[in-house]
């Protein structure tokens, strides 16, 4: 280190005074520390201003909501075929604080967007104390070009997640929507969300869970919206709507209702016409609910198959008068009512078995209790205030008593599977997954509810002879329901449904198909009965799926 | 004790060669995986994308409607059999020309 003098002014020159030792390197370490002390002081006052300082022009939008997206797991059919995924998509937004010209903006935007609301990005755009606004969510490729080519300075994009439906309209409803932020809003969408789980995330980042694995067939599930869309068009119908239930385990192979929502545009749903009518909407299904009344009468002893009812007269109660469509004019037997879908037979059976039995028997069935599946609560039952004599006849042929479509065919599973109550589900069934199983009818009652199902198809006098499709023994049950309207029921404005079983010797599948107001153009009469419309689309259907389902033509069937 | 300085120093010296290397190195490998990272991110983008098209070509109605014009349709029940109960066929499978 060097060491210097001074000389002390003011002394002669001749005079030289005695060298004073001073410190250079203390002067030296204290100006550095003192601009050093200068600088940080500068920095942390500038940090203490711009913490304190509470304008909102310094706030950086870090927290924005809309910044926040969700990365959602695939969902895929029970073969592994692709429902839903994510995948990224490029989109806009603007920075109003270094935005040059709005209108500009607003105008050369207007020229891609053609729906754009160009006062509303007016006004936000205006408001310079934001740093983020989104212009357009979700673009495609091309669209981004366009965008990015007319080099707009405060415009810049940003990668998300946005879910594509690779299948289109299939299965819309039962798969449901997510909104702009990816965060699913109905159907199986939203018990994504509730029960498996999505995570937030602020990029494109695709979730690494599992995929889920509905129980849905995607080629069965065609085929169901296939034939009721033809239905739809043959029938004049106001809507249709079907399923395919796996009897033994629960699970809906298929369900659609027509006219069909694209889950892509969730708008669509909010239209009451575009519902789903499987679970969004109860009805009275009319006949078709015999099936409940006979299996009860056989399960609780009051009948047999072969036990005779004097059906002649019509029953009557109060004011009403019940009567039968096409009247036997003899005694008929307990499988006769079935077959021939006699009111005044199921009235009387009703009637025999008493309130309790029947109340019980359908309470047992799950038909006056709230349902749930993963795709969203079930439409509540409308179900008799109390049980006089009229609403047990009217309950007995499904009148008077609205289910929901799906909760009707889940009791009706129970009926030919061997007497076990099943849960219905959208996910793949998983052995040893579903709690204890219940008994709803005894395995015998079940084998002659199977029969009789049979033997409608059969039975040349039988409603259901047009659903039969030779080599796969469809069993099933027609109903005609009259929709009530103010002023009592509609004669031409009716519910046509089929309910049906296959293979009859040993169930698996059960199918429902309704159809809402059919015209009967077309038909002998102009016919509106189920036997004219929903029982052929039942046929047309079971030709299509019990291949793909691996059920076997009995011609062809090995007896090992 | 000079040897001692001389040896420290070129020791420093080298130490500091070599932080500066493994510094450097870090800094090159950090940016070779963010690089990779950033290859896998979009080559997973475009697998959801193929894999969406994929589906998306291949969905029901769309096969269905070629199937229809090609002159196929849904199997009929007598067309299904199980292999041990396959009907034989009376006539010998013809070969092409050549075989």
């Amino acid at each position: 280190m060097r060491r210097g003098v001074t000389i002390t002014p003011g002394l002669a020159p001749n005079k030289v005074a005695a060298p004073t030792r001073v410190h250079r390197p203390f002067i030296a370490n204290v100006m550095l520390l003192s601009t050093v002390v200068v600088a940080f002081g500068a920095v942390a006052g500038q940090l203490l201003y711009l913490g304190t300082k509470s304008g909102p022009q310094l706030s950086i939008a870090v927290t924005e909501q809309a910044a926040t997206s969700f990365a959602r797991p695939d969902i895929i059919d029970r073969n592994g075929r692709l429902l839903a995924t994510d995948i990224e998509a490029p989109s806009l937004f603007a920075d109003p604080a270094i935005l040059l010209d709005k209108d500009e903006v607003v105008e050369k935007l207007a020229t891609i967007f053609s729906d754009l609301d160009q006062t509303d990005l007016r006004r936000a755009l205006s408001d310079k104390t934001r740093r983020f606004v989104w212009v357009r969510r979700g673009l495609s490729p091309a669209v981004a070009q366009r965008i990015h080519n007319l080099g707009l300075p405060g415009m810049a994009f940003r990668k998300e997640l946005r879910r594509a439906y690779p299948a289109g309209e299939l299965a819309g409803h039962v798969i449901g929507s997510v909104n702009l932020d990816n965060k699913g809003t109905s159907g199986i969408e939203k018990y994504i969300d509730d029960v498996i789980g999505v995570e937030a995330v602020h990029s494109a980042t695709l979730s690494d869970r599992a995929p889920v694995r509905l129980s849905l067939d995607m080629g069965v599930q065609h085929a169901l919206e296939d034939e009721l869309e033809t239905a739809f068009r043959r029938y004049h119908t106001e809507g249709a709507a079907g399923l395919v239930l796996d009897v033994k385990t629960g699970e809906i192979v298929a369900s659609a209702s027509i006219p069909k929502i694209d889950p892509s545009r969730p708008g669509m749903a909010i239209d009451p016409h575009m519902i789903d009518r499987i679970t969004g909407g109860t009805y009275e299904l009319g006949s078709v609910f015999k099936t409940m009344t006979i299996a009860m009468a056989l399960d609780e002893g009051t009948a047999t198959a072969a036990t005779v009812i004097d059906v002649r007269q019509p029953l009557v109660s109060g004011r009403f008068t019940i009567t039968d469509l096409h009247p036997a004019g003899r005694p008929l037997t307990i499988a006769e009512v079935f077959t021939h879908s006699s009111n005044v037979g199921a009235g009387m059976m009703a009637l025999e078995a008493g309130p309790e039995k029947v109340s019980g028997f359908l309470k047992r069935a799950g038909l006056l209790d709230s349902m749930k599946t993963e795709a969203g609560p079930v439409s509540p039952p409308q179900v008799p205030g109390k049980w006089d004599q009229l609403e047990l006849i009217t309950v007995s042929y499904g009148h008077g008593i609205a289910v929901a479509p799906l909760q009707f065919a889940t009791a009706a599973a129970a009926l030919v599977n061997g007497g076990t109550k099943v849960v219905p589900t959208f996910l793949r069934y998983r052995a040893g997954s579903a709690a204890a199983p219940a008994t709803l009818v005894t395995a015998e009652t079940s084998r002659e509810m199977a029969r009789l199902m049979r033997l409608n198809v059969l039975d040349a006098d039988g409603t259901g002879k047009r659903a039969d499709v030779p080599g796969y023994r469809v069993g099933g049950k027609t109903g005609t329901a009259e929709r009530a309207d103010v002023g009592g029921y509609q004669k031409k404005a009716v519910i046509s449904s089929f309910l049906a079983t296959f293979p009859s010797d040993d169930p698996h599948y059960l199918t429902f198909i309704l159809l809402f107001e059919p015209d009967g153009i077309g038909e002998p009469g102009g016919q509106r009965t189920a036997s004219t419309n929903a029982a052929p689309v039942t046929a047309r259907l079971i030709r299509r799926i019990a291949p793909q389902l691996g059920v076997a033509p009995q011609e062809t069937a090995l007896t090992e | 004790m000079r040897l001692l300085n001389v040896v420290s120093f070129c020791f420093m010296v080298a130490s500091a060669f070599l932080l500066y290397s493994l510094n450097y190195d870090t800094r090159r490998l950090e940016s070779e995986v963010q690089a990779k990272e950033r290859t896998a991110d979009l080559a997973r983008s475009d697998i959801a994308i193929l894999k969406a098209e994929r589906s998306h070509l291949s969905r029901p109605d769309r096969i269905d409607t070629i199937a229809r014009a090609q002159g196929f349709g849904p199997p009929r029940p007598e067309q299904l059999a199980r292999p041990g109960v396959a009907p034989r066929g009376t006539e010998k499978p013809r070969l092409a020309e050549g075989q």
